[in-house]
């Protein structure tokens, strides 16, 4: 596909395949090996079986507050897998597909959200910033990161999420605005669940689609079927491809769905429909590529199971080397302001231990 | 080697002469490219670095200090521009929320070595937000530096101290004496260490600590009261977070009596925190109860009230006396 | 009156412009308002408008040429009556700044001394003290950089504070009583609970410094020393005798001799044969200071209240030398012209309350010392001799208070069997003087 010809305005979804597995068109499949397309189902439902635990514990007062993923798997797997290394991942805060693409050990994903901030510490060779809660404003930060990849003369390229509700944030705008007029190499992936807690999209813009922004920022705009992986590997991959080669940055809005709540804090059922959801789960993107898999032939329910039974094993042993294990050393609250800790943190570090070992 | 500067030709020597040094360090800003700033602090530069280096942004502040954030996280050294510091606030949210808090959020695997410049505080009968002095609100937030220099020696050294410095500063420049003299600064590189302040005059009867543009004022002050016996100690913070709280301590064991002059409104302004730090360390040496003069906590009136608002020297050494009287 | 106008900074934050043409000529007569030229300059080529009416005198740049914002560049000559401009001082740079005005000048300041090794600072050798202890300080007239504090970390407290009023530097003396000033209330005294007096027919008098010093001071003899007081009567009609003989010879040195130094001569000897009689007790130390300095305090009835003024030395002073020099203190004490040495130091004391009528008293001891004496009025009285008549003969009531810590009432009976001998009989006293 090309990305020129895609006319946001006309407000239809780029897809490749229908809610059942079936292939729209052929020509748009991309040249994946089946261990890359069994690494795209496994990664998905690697998501889909850490939000569940996670919301299980939250249940149980073992976790903290947590954003669950569910239904936006395609969307953030599928965008993330076409990343180089040396790429930028700037997330929001809902994006676990991602993450787990881009190499953030879990152990690190699953401490953020049980409350240490060492769960933020990415390592070494991982380009990933950490969750980002102000709404939209890491689109800043991209494009800031674009645009000394374009200073350096480095072919990097940022990968960089917001949700329908931050596009009407300031911060939106002025990102894409100067990243286009910087040519930074960024593309920007809005996913759209349709809900910013409980407000629905169309109560966010008068716009159709939050695709057709772009024009106004003359840079392409596409919308793609959110929970099509496939369709949202090949969207994104043209538009990091662009980046790279000099020709300035995308917005890719991935039409998809929340299926769960806006947070463990969140009760859905004040705002929406049962039979909303229902429908929605009917296009459940893992559900779709699992069709798709059986009908190629590569997966079948016993290695489905296998997958799931692994991988429902590593999170539980994750998070059992973290839970009642990770509370945050005295010092490290105070170390990490400044390269040197200034006289008077130093000065009320030493009170408070002081206070703590019983002292006057 | 030297030469005679004002404060906004030693900023634009400071970023000159670390440019030629380090390439990572670009700027920009609105109007700061091909005009070289609406006060001209960076004037020449882009003539001289270049367009990639040195450029005009779109006017949205957030965005001149969000993406300055990405740059400093992708390697390079952004010297941002607000046009004035009242007119940061659009940014406060990317300043608070991240410039702030990015090293201790990420434990240390991302940290910002940025500035962020801005021209402040009143006194040149100017339009309404242009006369801001709210230094007090960015000192309060942990992880911040904030730096406001009095001269251009100052000025120079701390710029390129906050250049090189791997965490953000804010660098808040007295835009009332922008001009208002010059001093001689030495052509090549040299760092003033941010976190000391500097004792511009010794005495034994008061302590008086102020920064900025206050210092010229306080000098004045100066006089008058030591045509009347009063020996004052002037303190010039120079760097208002982190506070070189051991300069104004001893100077007031020795003193047991402090004044300290900012522009900003009274209220919650800088001067409290100074006076609780002496209260913490110096209470037993007081002689008199520490003071404060500074603005009223009103908004800064627009220019035909304006001469109201900042302490004249009369009034400041009326307060140095009130004090030393006690 | 010529005026100059000087190229302004028309807004746009120009500094400079170059004339593209002139629109009126040297001699035209102009209006305010008119346009005088084209500007041309980086942003805009605008027109220049007059702010005054009058006659255009010089133009002072050609076609082409560049001006810079703040040059005069063209004059005019305008009425008398109007205002002239008020001429800036020559501007060399722009005063761009988009706003406002920022005032440029080429004044140059100082330069720095940031290199150069600044010397350690000077710090005077401070006390640590609360407001209040200095306050105190002040009020009492103590110099509180001289006191010794015994507080935490060696603060000056109250009690340092009040018991400097009575610090003897006795270096010269060669004996150390540094330990005075650490001497400490033993006892606390209970706060009371507020008074009211439920009638209106009351004024209220607030204290004055002295009176509260003087309070403070009494409350914390009392409730620190158990006094206990023994009371005598001297006979001293011999010594009534003595005096009158010289009395008069005295009166013409213009010295009054009374028989106060007849006493303290007296209690001098007394003191050297009894020496806890001249001492402080340092119950913190566990230790008896004695003193063999004899610097007696007399207690004087001023205006203000209880002073206590202190001969100093006393021990070395004849009975003439000791009567001026009574005279002179309690002189001094009430003109008020005494100072604070002078009411400092006294090792014991004497008050006369027999001056003003008073006849048996239980006096306070006048902390840090260990023992008062108090002096009745001389009184006519029958007393049995040793002949057993019955004879009028001047009486002198005593009564003696004193520690009785460290005195016990053995001593105090000797003390004043000392003074009854020396009294009773001058030529044992001259004996012994």
């Amino acid at each position: 596909m090309r990305l020129e010809d895609y006319n946001p305005l006309e407000n239809t979804q780029y897809s490749i395949l229908d809610p059942s597995g079936n292939i729209l068109k052929e020509e748009d499949v991309p040249n994946l090996t089946d261990e890359e397309l069994l690494y795209l189902y496994k990664t998905m439902l690697f998501t889909r079986t850490i939000d569940e635990k996670s919301l299980s514990w939250q249940r149980q007062g073992r976790m903290l507050t947590y954003a669950p993923n569910t239904g936006q798997e395609a969307a953030q797997v599928g965008s993330a897998y076409p990343m180089e290394k040396g790429d930028w991942l700037v997330p929001a805060f809902r994006e676990l597909g991602a993450w787990l693409v881009r190499g953030i050990p879990l152990k690190n994903i699953l401490l953020y959200w049980y409350g240490n901030e060492w769960g933020s510490y990415m390592p070494e060779d991982v380009n990933v910033l950490p969750v980002s809660i102000p709404i939209a404003s890491q689109l800043q930060h991209a494009t800031g990161i674009g645009m000394a990849n374009n200073i350096k003369g480095e072919k990097n390229v940022v990968l960089t999420y917001v949700g329908d509700g931050g596009t009407s944030h300031g911060d939106f705008h002025e990102a894409l605005n100067f990243a286009a007029v910087f040519k930074a190499p960024v593309v920007f992936i809005i996913q759209n669940n349709q809900y910013a807690i409980s407000t629905r999209r169309v109560i966010q813009t008068a716009s159709k689609t939050l695709a057709q922004k772009a024009i106004a920022y003359e840079m392409p705009g596409i919308q793609v079927d959110g929970n099509d992986i496939l369709a949202m590997y090949v969207a994104t991959k043209e538009a990091i491809d662009r980046a790279r080669k000099d020709e300035g940055p995308t917005l890719i809005e991935a039409f998809t769905y929340r299926l769960a709540a806006h947070t463990t804090s969140d009760d859905p059922t004040k705002y929406r429909e049962n039979n909303e959801v229902e429908e929605w789960k009917l296009k459940d993107p893992i559900l779709r590529f699992k069709l798709y898999l059986q009908n190629k032939g590569i997966l079948n329910e016993e290695l489905d199971e296998k997958m799931k039974s692994e991988l429902e094993q590593e999170v539980l042993s994750t998070f059992a080397a973290i839970e009642d294990k990770s509370d945050t050393e005295i010092e490290d609250i105070f170390k990490y302001h400044f390269e040197v800790m200034p006289s008077q943190l130093e000065e009320q570090l030493k009170e408070y231990k002081s206070f703590l070992e019983g002292g006057k | 080697m030297t030469n005679t500067l004002n404060i906004v030709q030693a900023v634009n020597q400071a970023l000159m002469n670390e440019m030629d040094i380090d390439n990572t360090i670009v700027v920009y800003g609105e109007d700061v490219g091909v005009e070289g700033g609406v006060f001209r602090a960076t004037i020449d530069l882009q003539k001289k670095y270049g367009v990639e280096r040195v450029f005009d942004s779109p006017l949205a502040e957030s965005a001149i200090v969000g993406t300055a954030v990405g740059m400093a996280i992708n390697g390079l050294k952004p010297v941002v521009e607000m046009q004035f510091s009242g007119f940061s606030y659009p940014a406060f949210n990317q300043i608070i929320n991240h410039v702030a808090r990015m090293r201790t959020r990420s434990r240390g695997r991302y940290n910002l070595p940025m500035v962020i410049r801005a021209p402040y505080g009143g006194g040149i009968r100017a339009l309404e937000h242009h006369s801001e002095s709210t230094e007090a609100l960015y000192a309060h937030i942990p992880g911040l530096k904030v730096v406001i220099p009095s001269t251009p020696y100052d000025a120079k050294g701390l710029l390129i101290a906050a250049i090189r410095d791997p965490d953000p500063v804010l660098f808040w420049e007295p835009k009332r004496i922008y001009r208002a003299f010059k001093q001689e600064v030495p052509e090549g590189v040299y760092e003033i260490p941010i976190g000391k302040a500097k004792t511009l005059e010794e005495g034994t009867d008061i302590t008086v600590v102020t920064w900025g543009a206050m210092v010229w004022d306080v000098q004045k002050a100066a006089q008058i009261v030591k045509d009347k016996g009063i020996k004052p100690e002037i303190i010039d913070l120079r760097t208002i977070s982190p506070m070189d709280r051991e300069s104004f301590v001893e100077s007031v064991k020795k003193t047991g009596r402090i004044l300290v002059v900012h522009e900003a409104p009274k209220t919650l302004g800088v001067g409290a925190e100074i006076i609780s730090i002496i209260n913490e360390k110096a209470f037993l040496y007081l002689e008199a109860p520490p003071t404060r003069l500074t603005g009223f906590d009103t908004t800064f009136p627009l220019p035909r009230g304006e001469h109201h608002y900042i302490p004249s020297p009369e009034r400041i050494a009326k307060a140095m006396v009130d004090v030393v009287k006690y | 009156m010529k005026f100059e106008f000087r190229f302004p900074d028309i807004g746009e934050g120009i500094h400079e412009g170059v004339i593209m043409k002139w629109l009126v000529d040297e001699g035209d007569i102009i209006n305010e308002g008119d346009s005088l030229a084209e500007v041309e300059t980086d942003k805009v080529t605008t027109e220049i408008p007059s702010p005054k009416s009058g006659k255009v005198l010089e133009l002072k740049a050609s076609k082409g040429e560049k001006i810079n914002v703040g040059q005069v560049f063209i004059t005019i000559e305008i009425s008398d009556t109007e205002e002239s401009t008020i001429t800036k001082e020559v501007v060399e740079e722009e005063t761009a700044g988009v706003v406002g005005e920022v005032i440029a000048s080429s004044m140059v300041i100082p330069s720095s001394t940031e290199n150069i090794v600044v010397q350690p600072k000077a710090t005077k050798n401070k006390v640590l003290a609360t407001p209040v202890a200095r306050k105190l300080a002040k009020d009492l007239g103590v110099d509180i950089n001289t006191i010794k504090g015994t507080g935490p970390n060696g603060r000056v407290m109250k009690e340092d504070i009040y018991n400097a009023g009575k610090n003897t530097n006795t270096t010269e003396e060669g004996v150390n009583v540094k330990s005075e000033s650490q001497q400490t209330y033993a006892y606390k005294v209970p706060v009371s609970e507020p008074i009211v007096v439920a009638d209106e027919r009351i004024e209220k008098i607030p204290l004055t410094r002295i009176r509260k010093t003087i309070a403070d001071r009494m409350t914390q003899s009392r409730f620190s020393i158990p006094h206990t007081t023994a009371m005598d009567e001297i006979e001293i009609s011999k010594l009534v005798e003595f005096r009158k003989r010289y009395k008069d010879t005295l009166k013409e040195e213009d010295i009054n001799l009374t028989y106060i130094p007849f006493i303290i001569k007296a209690v001098i000897i007394a003191l050297k044969k009894l020496p806890e009689f001249n001492s402080s007790l340092d119950m913190e130390k566990e230790e008896l200071i004695l003193k063999y300095f004899y610097h007696i305090g007399i207690a004087t009835d001023t205006q203000r209240g209880l002073m206590v003024p202190v001969l100093r030395d006393a021990d070395k002073l004849s009975v003439v030398e000791l009567a001026k020099a009574v005279q002179d203190i309690s002189m001094k004490a009430k003109e008020n012209t005494i100072e604070l040495s002078e009411l400092k130091g006294s090792s014991f004391t004497i008050t006369n309350y027999g001056s003003i009528g008073g006849y048996y008293g239980i006096p306070i001891i006048n902390y840090p010392e260990s023992a008062v004496l108090g002096l009745g009025r001389i009184v006519k009285k029958p007393i049995v001799n040793d002949e057993d008549d019955v004879v009028v003969a001047h009486v002198l009531p005593i009564s003696l208070s004193y520690d009785h810590r460290i005195i016990d009432g053995a001593s105090g009976v000797k003390f004043i069997n000392i003074l009854k001998e020396l009294l009773t009989d001058p030529d044992k006293l001259l004996l012994r003087a």
